[in-house]
């Protein structure tokens, strides 16, 4: 049988990363492809090259029978393959019409001038609406239809650009029971007109109810594709993940119990935007509590919430057993609460700081009484603090006057946590705290948050990389879509933890 | 002298080169009139105005924000003051009640930036002209003059020094002291470096965004005072366009327009670097109508020329 597209041994090197290691891939006609795999696993980099986002540094791509080294965003083009985005790419303010002739709009000319054949279009676009079963008039702006009707004009699109090739990328994220079910029927209307689709989701249930074949990725590697008919759906996670990890910390959650006092308790916490429900968990003394779970499934959006930076409609918050109130994040570091963000960018450091004044931050606001409006500060003893946090957390810099936006990522984050540990917080929360760091420098993490917790802190660490969490913390909770979904430990009633048992409880299996 | 080492001595003493510079070109062009004790007491007295709306400029830059309505507070502020005094109030309590206003219009301007999470540049943009129209309203259209002598005399002189420079050189030691010694000015200097940040650092960013345009208003409102007080009497128009003025000085005295960087001292240079320029281009007898062209083309020159120097050490 012929294929719509072959992709050989692609492979695609970053600076110090591979991000994918001799990956094939075909799609026949008339199909759905799924791919599948976790967060970080080569998927999108896979299909950025079919839309000429991404050039492979080594690879072969055959495609109308032609062979590529890479595609360009035009060669995509004209060879009639249509991406859809799970951030919709539609043009609100123009029709829906319009938006199916988005950069190539049927003109005719009016005195040397180029004027839009409105009523060419329309008719046009009626057609493919039609064949989708959208029910608007071309006219309708598309800033007033829902998100499944926007994702319709896209599918529209694409087959309005003739479109051989569809990649959707998980494209119910956002889409309700009936909506899935009514862009399920038009994938088979798609299928039937022999069109691809190149079907990217999490959802495991939906691979039996669309998927042809699937093919599986894990950390930018190929590792198996199967018939959907020949395969259970359990049977696909142990491909997904399926690394051997030393667990070396979740035995000690019984020792933990026994011995530790619960420090810091949330309960039934929900956030005012609903992205996070009902969220209640304990952290003892010494322990270091992770949190697992696909990225959006609401675990930053819940520490944000109980350290005060966003608001939330309900729950309690319990501190050494006393019910603290959190209205903001001054609160929160009053409290002796620390919260290391996930980007250090955007919300962890100041750019037109030094060192020491980028420590002595929350120092000076919890010295201070009126929310920082009253005290005076004093050089001296916020620089030997900043001395003092840069040595014990083996900070490499060239001093303390040198200014953190010039650091590495790693002692970026070093200077930020030292921030935290001049004010002696009694809770921390990190959120992904090795993202964009270098292994050596990750590893050094690790160590300086279980010294923590060997201090006696209670550590809350959110993470998208299950080998950390199974190979850092005492006990992992779950988050799926905004709520807990599971708790996981080493100890005989729950069996062991394992990559596997996490993303069972991180995808929606049943 | 490398690249690096002129760029770090442009840091420090860029604004007091301009200065300097600009004195020594005016009095070699006017040694008979520029360079005279009276003539720079006069450029002192002068520049007060200037100096004391840009240190109310500079917290709302400083945030990585502005301050379009600092004239208008300024001329609102000598407005009811004058208005009091002529109905017989006691200057001292006018003053604090001036001084007052001055905050609960700083006020308006910070919780309208907070509660819509719109840009200062908008928000003050419309508060300038409706506190200009406020200003025309109570006034109707017509100055207030025939103030107290004692009102007037406090912008004479003591000891042959003019009393509103001596006050506008105690104002800057004290915000000197203010912007490197308190933690409150700290916590501003991190939230204009970074809002996300600072908030993330448990710095309630709302009320610093407050704080900070009270204390511009309220610098204006000093500065609305000294206004009326040299003119002696208070004028509808008074101030008008002089936001101009007092973000130049900052500018000019190298507050950063990105937020998180800037010297008080720097805005006291450069606001007499202001009332330099207007007094010799008054003196060489430049037209009024030239002398905003110079003004212009001096903002847009002290930046460009610190944008080469940062380039030219980025560059070698």
């Amino acid at each position: 049988m012929e294929y719509l597209v072959e992709m050989k041994n692609m492979t695609m090197k970053f600076p110090g990363v591979v991000a994918l290691d001799k990956v094939s891939f075909n799609l026949k006609p008339g199909e759905v492809h799924i791919l599948l795999g976790e967060n970080g696993a080569g998927k999108s980099t896979l299909v950025k090259m079919l839309s000429g986002i991404n050039k492979p540094t080594e690879g072969e791509i055959i495609i109308g029978g032609k062979s590529y080294s890479h595609l360009t965003p035009k060669d995509s083009v004209e060879n009639k393959i249509a991406i859809i985005y799970q951030e919709l790419s539609v043009v609100n303010e123009l029709s829906i019409a319009e938006n199916l002739y988005v950069g190539k709009l049927p003109y005719k000319k009016i005195a040397g001038m180029k004027i839009m054949n409105r009523k060419y279009i329309n008719e046009q676009a009626k057609k493919y609406m039609d064949e989708i079963g959208i029910k608007r008039s071309p006219n309708t702006l598309v800033q007033d239809i829902s998100i499944s009707e926007k994702q319709q004009v896209e599918i529209a699109k694409a087959l309005a650009a003739d479109a051989k090739i569809i990649i959707m990328d998980e494209p119910t994220s956002s889409l309700s029971i009936e909506e899935t079910e009514e862009l399920f029927q038009i994938i088979e209307k798609l299928k039937k007109n022999g069109i691809g689709i190149i079907y990217i989701s999490h959802k495991l249930k939906e691979i039996k109810q669309v998927g042809d074949r699937v093919t599986v990725l894990k950390d930018g590697a190929y590792v198996e594709t199967r018939d959907v008919a020949d395969i259970e759906v359990d049977d696909l996670i142990p491909m997904m993940v399926g690394r051997k990890i030393k667990a070396s910390h979740l035995g000690n959650e019984a020792e933990i119990e026994k011995n530790n006092e619960v420090i810091f308790s949330v309960k039934n916490l929900t956030r005012k935007d609903g992205t996070a429900r009902n969220i209640s968990f304990d952290v003892r003394k010494g322990e270091i509590l992770g949190f697992a779970g696909l990225i959006g499934a609401g675990r930053s959006e819940c520490m944000e919430g109980i350290f005060g930076a966003k608001p939330i409609s309900s729950g309690e918050i319990f501190l050494h057993g006393k019910p603290i109130k959190i209205k903001d994040t001054y609160h929160a570091l009053k409290k002796g609460i620390a919260m290391v963000t996930e980007n250090r960018r955007e919300t962890g450091f100041f750019q037109n700081f030094e060192i020491w004044r980028e420590i002595s931050v929350t120092m000076n606001l919890k010295k201070s009484r009126l929310a920082g409006f009253s005290g005076l500060v004093h050089d001296k003893d916020e620089k030997k603090m900043a001395e003092e946090q840069v040595g014990r957390l083996n900070t490499k810099c060239s001093g303390i006057n040198q200014m953190t936006v010039n650091l590495s990522g790693g002692n970026q984050q070093k200077v930020i946590i030292g921030k935290w540990l001049a004010v002696n917080s009694d809770v921390f929360i990190f959120d992904e705290p090795t993202k964009g760091i270098d292994v050596g420098a990750k590893s050094e993490i690790y160590d300086i948050m279980r010294g923590m917790a060997d201090d006696g802190k209670a550590i809350v660490m959110v993470s998208s990389e299950m080998p950390e969490l199974l190979s850092t913390c005492d006990r992992i909770i779950v988050f799926r879509n905004g709520e807990i979904s599971g708790v996981l430990t080493n100890n005989e009633a729950t069996g062991e933890a394992t990559e596997e048992t996490i993303m069972r409880a991180a995808v929606a299996v049943d | 002298m490398t690249k690096a080492k002129f760029k770090s001595f442009w840091d420090k003493f860029g604004t007091l080169s301009i200065l300097v510079l600009m004195l020594v070109c005016l009095s070699i062009a006017s040694p008979k009139y520029f360079l005279t004790a009276d003539n720079f007491k006069q450029i002192g007295l002068q520049s007060t105005v200037y100096i004391l709306l840009a240190f109310g400029e500079f917290f709302a830059i400083l945030l990585a924000g502005i301050d379009l309505s600092v004239g208008s507070v300024a001329a609102l502020v000598g407005m009811f003051i004058a208005m009091m005094l002529k109905a017989g109030v006691p200057i001292p309590l006018a003053i604090l009640a001036g001084l007052l206003i001055a905050l609960v219009f700083g006020a308006v301007n910070g919780i309208l930036i907070n509660a819509l999470d719109l840009h200062p540049f908008v928000v003050t943009l419309g508060t300038n002209t409706i506190f200009r129209g406020i200003t025309l309203v109570v006034s109707n259209g017509s100055p207030v003059y025939g103030l107290p002598k004692a009102f007037k005399d406090m912008s004479g002189y003591v000891f042959g020094f003019p009393i509103p420079l001596l006050f506008a050189l105690i104002m800057a030691v004290v915000l000197i002291l203010f912007t490197t010694r308190s933690v409150a000015a700290r916590n501003l200097y991190a939230l204009g470096g970074n809002k996300q940040s600072a908030w993330y650092s448990g710095i309630n960013t709302k009320h610093y965004t407050l704080f900070a345009h009270m204390l511009a208003s309220l610098l204006a409102g000093v500065a609305g005072i000294i206004m009326t007080s040299r003119v002696g009497a208070a004028e509808p128009t008074a101030g008008d366009g002089y936001e101009t003025f007092a973000i130049a000085s900052c500018i000019i005295g190298g507050t950063s327009f990105f937020g998180g960087k800037g010297k008080i001292f720097g805005v006291l240079l450069g606001g007499l670097t202001i009332g330099t320029i207007t007094n010799g281009l008054n003196i060489l007898n430049v037209s009024s109508y030239y002398q905003k062209i110079v003004m212009g083309a001096l903002i847009i020159g002290s930046v460009a020329l610190e944008k080469v120097i940062g380039n030219s050490v980025k560059n070698s």
